[in-house]
């Protein structure tokens, strides 16, 4: 237990967390309960070293913190650092706790430190990109930033966690855009629509795979949320929209955007229902397609760490936007259109796997996508 | 610098909680401007000759080495052109350096089938006492010999050589100038501490379990999450963090895949991509709380020739969505708060280094500034784009602080010049090896290294 696994878990200040566990240790040893328990501790301070004042930042067991403490010249500061029954043999434990628990908060990972730093804040992406016809352009939308992008989805935008992902997502988009329009078969009416999704071109989506993977799910929930009807290959078509969300939530980035989302892709599902008729296009879904579809590839990708098969990202990967619903045919053709999207991603390692779980369904795909260019 | 303003609060956290901790704004960025403009590279067209970056190189320094020359030597030195020499005349010439060096690795040696030479494996340093110097300018060269130290100057510098022709054609030197410090900048620092991090080498996608909780160490420190309150509002100061380059590990080079067959490389992806991935983490940690300033180095995803060019934002897009993270070419040029830094992610200083006698890596960068180019061994040793219409690497103002990542080992300096500069220099360590950051005060240009250390099997430092 690191001082900073405990703020977060806890929610509280770092510093709070800290006096909460020296206050824990103290307790603990007062009353003597006989379990014995290991504390390191963090100390900072000036040393003299090789001629010059250096400033040390350590953490040492507790042993060692007399010997430290004597060894610098004026101390900084002392605090707990962890607290542990084992003895540690080195700090990696203490490192990877941290690690966990860091990646699961990423978003805010400055919530409970001691400095707030009034710059950093988010970018918002200007939507512009394009956003054709929003009954046009749906295939774009692939892309995360279209999301952010997305007319409909104004709500959306106004969510603060999605602005990081729509930001990023938009920049996408805005290329997205300008390669949807020269993909004439992505054109696939996105019925799903979400328009300002479409915008966001199916293209800079499969580029945005990459960056989609980092979005996680909630990006792709966005962007499924607006258009992807199609989805459904990963999974659960039939998921409601509002359940595809909540799984799109899921993803560990946003927690707070599902309800935002969920939402959101209530609307946008609407949206897509009303425009069933272009689901012939469905190939132009793709670039819904194409969130859901980077969306999946972005499981894919970060389910890379953890598991090597690239199938099994597929399935696992709820991509909310499959919520969209059961255009199976969209999907396809979003697939194939993915597909070669993704070849375009810039990450080889990645492409190579994008390209392998797409494989399988690329089948499918061309021939719808075929048909839908047809039709 | 922190450890005093700190002490008075050093213990507080070891006690009960307390009521509602404080929280420090980060001192606001004020006058920032990037200045690193003429090392952007627009468009690229490389088919053009090296030989023009030498040619404006010369044009470009001769102006203040003539006055330089005639400041040290008197104002009525006759200043001759290779072509106008006469044998047995003092007279002042002004060109650039060559070294003729037997050991430095040459391609056309590599590829002669007739020598089957296996490759020069590659030396800590190449010099040798056989070397020779040689002075160019636009149309001719010359050999020096006499009052110049062969082993200390490198293939491209900028001198002004005293002295005079010698019958069989050589130029025996009396004297010897480089260009000297460039004119000062104005000084308008800080009147409060100001802090900027610089730091070098992480070397993602290598690490271990002790150098990666060193990484995290740094991140809170600067994010303000470790240390008690006294720390943390010191921390509060740092208004920058400036990450000069190898952000990833010379591990993630490793290029075996392109030799292997594709079905077994199939599922591998480059070691980059993951060490990018732990970069963009850290760097999202690290930008939700100051802003930071990205250089590439050595071994990050950007081009090999210097200027390398800022890391594409794809790469990292978790980060990227904040405005505090600017991604910035090496070399990196900026005013921070009335102070301007200049600095590089070290392949100019180590490239000197293996090239010159010169062992201490302050030594060389404080070298290069009198020399008045960052990198004069650019076009040769050291990849460079062929410029032709200027030379972006002269030095035309004498920054504040003069920085180069990855050096072995932590050094700083301040350098008093004539005309009144003031310059810190400083030689960032790599962090991978030594867990070793600089601070800098902006307020009075002093520098403190921080060292992050955790426990390990060894228990000591």
């Amino acid at each position: 237990v690191t001082y900073k696994w405990l703020s977060y878990t806890l929610g509280v200040h770092v510093n709070q967390a800290k006096q909460m566990l020296y206050d824990y240790v103290e307790r603990k040893r007062r009353e003597n309960s006989g379990a014995q328990l290991h504390v390191t501790y963090l100390v900072a301070g000036n040393l003299l070293q090789n001629g010059h004042v250096c400033h040390k930042v350590a953490v040492v067991r507790e042993d060692k913190l007399e010997a430290m403490k004597s060894k610098l010249s004026t101390i900084a500061s002392v605090h707990v650092y962890s607290i542990h029954k084992a003895l540690l043999k080195d700090s990696s434990p203490l490192y990877n706790t941290d690690y966990d628990i860091v990646k699961a908060n990423l978003q805010h990972c400055s919530k409970f430190s001691a400095i707030h730093c009034s710059a950093a804040v988010p970018r918002t992406l200007p939507e512009a990109p394009r956003a054709p016809a929003p009954a046009q352009s749906p295939p774009r939308q692939r892309d995360p930033d279209a999301a952010s992008t997305v007319n409909g989805h104004g709500p959306r935008a106004a969510r603060p966690p999605p602005q990081q992902h729509k930001g990023i997502m938009g920049m996408f988009a805005a290329k997205a855009a300008a390669k949807a329009q020269d993909t004439a078969k992505e054109a696939k009416a996105e019925a799903r629509e979400t328009p300002g999704v479409s915008a966001a071109s199916s293209k800079p989506l499969t580029k945005n795979s990459i960056m989609n993977n980092f979005f996680g799910k909630a990006a792709m929930n966005k962007l499924k949320a607006n258009s992807v009807p199609e989805q459904p290959k990963e999974e659960k078509e039939v998921v409601k929209p509002s359940v595809a969300v909540a799984e799109a939530e899921s993803s560990p980035n946003t927690v707070a955007e599902k309800p935002g989302k969920k939402a959101e892709s209530a609307r946008i599902q609407q949206k897509d229902k009303k425009s069933k008729t272009k689901r012939a296009d469905r190939s132009d879904d793709e670039e819904e397609r194409d969130p859901e579809n980077i969306k999946k590839k972005r499981k894919r990708i970060k389910q890379l760490v953890s598991d090597s098969s690239d199938e099994e990202d597929v399935p696992p990967s709820p991509t909310p936007e499959e919520e969209r619903a059961p255009s199976p045919a969209p999907e396809p053709a979003l697939k194939t259109e993915l597909e070669p999207a993704s070849t375009e991603v810039s990450a080889g390692g990645r492409k190579r796997k994008r390209k392998r779980v797409l494989k399988s369904k690329m089948f499918i795909d061309e021939e719808e996508g075929c048909m839908g260019k047809a039709g | 610098m922190f450890s005093e303003q700190a002490a008075p609060t050093a213990q507080g956290l070891l006690a009960p909680p307390s009521g509602e901790p404080p929280t420090f704004p980060r001192v606001a960025v004020e006058g920032y401007s990037d200045l690193s403009q003429p090392f952007r590279l627009g468009e690229r067209s490389f088919s053009r000759q090296y030989a023009h970056v030498y040619a404006v190189r010369l044009a470009g320094m001769r102006p203040r080495l003539e006055r330089r020359a005639r400041g040290r030597w008197g104002n009525d030195i006759a200043l001759r052109r290779l072509s106008e020499l006469q044998e047995g005349e003092k007279c002042c010439v002004v060109g650039t350096l060559f070294k003729a060096m037997q050991l430095q690795p040459s391609i056309l040696q590599e590829i002669s089938e007739e020598h089957n030479l296996v490759p020069q494996p590659p030396l800590p340093k190449y010099i040798q006492p056989s070397d020779e110097l040689m002075l160019e300018d636009e149309l001719q060269r010359i050999k020096l010999e006499g009052a110049i130290d062969v082993q200390r100057l490198v293939t491209g510098t900028i001198v002004a050589v005293y002295g005079c022709e010698q019958e069989d054609g050589r130029f025996l030197v009396e004297d010897h100038c480089l260009a000297d410090l460039p004119p000062p900048l104005p000084w308008s620092g800080p009147s409060s501490d100001r802090f900027v991090l610089l730091a070098s080498g992480l070397g993602l996608g290598s690490m271990s379990g002790e150098a990666l909780l060193s990484t995290q160490l740094l991140v809170d420190v600067v994010t303000g999450q470790l240390g008690a309150e006294g720390e943390q509002s010191c921390a509060a100061h740092i208004t920058r963090v400036i990450l000069a380059g190898n952000l990833l590990s010379q591990n993630t080079q490793s290029r075996d895949t392109i030799n292997k067959a594709k079905y077994l490389t199939k599922k591998t992806q480059a070691a980059s991509v993951e060490a990018v991935k732990m970069l963009d983490e850290i760097l999202l940690q690290l930008c939700t709380s100051v802003p930071v300033d990205v250089m590439p180095g050595e071994f990050d995803p950007t081009n090999y020739t210097l200027p390398q060019q800022p890391l594409h934002r794809c790469m990292l897009p978790l980060a990227s969505a904040y405005a505090t993270l600017r991604l910035v070419t090496n070399p990196y040029q900026a005013s921070l708060d009335g102070v301007r830094f200049l600095g590089t992610s070290g392949q100019n200083i180590s490239d000197i280094f293996k090239y010159s006698s010169m062992d201490d890596y302050l030594e060389i960068l404080e070298w290069t500034l009198l020399a008045g180019h960052i990198s004069p061994t650019a076009p040769d040793t050291l990849g460079c784009y062929p410029f032709y219409k200027s030379d972006p690497f002269i030095l035309t103002e004498c920054p504040h602080i003069y920085f180069c990542g990855n050096a072995p080992r932590f050094q700083s300096k301040l350098l008093q010049g004539k005309e009144g500069q003031r310059v810190l220099l400083v030689t960032v360590p790599d962090f991978s090896a030594t867990q070793t950051a600089c601070l800098v005060n902006l307020r009075d240009l002093s520098c403190q290294p921080i060292t992050f250390s955790s426990f390990g099997a060894d228990s000591e430092d």
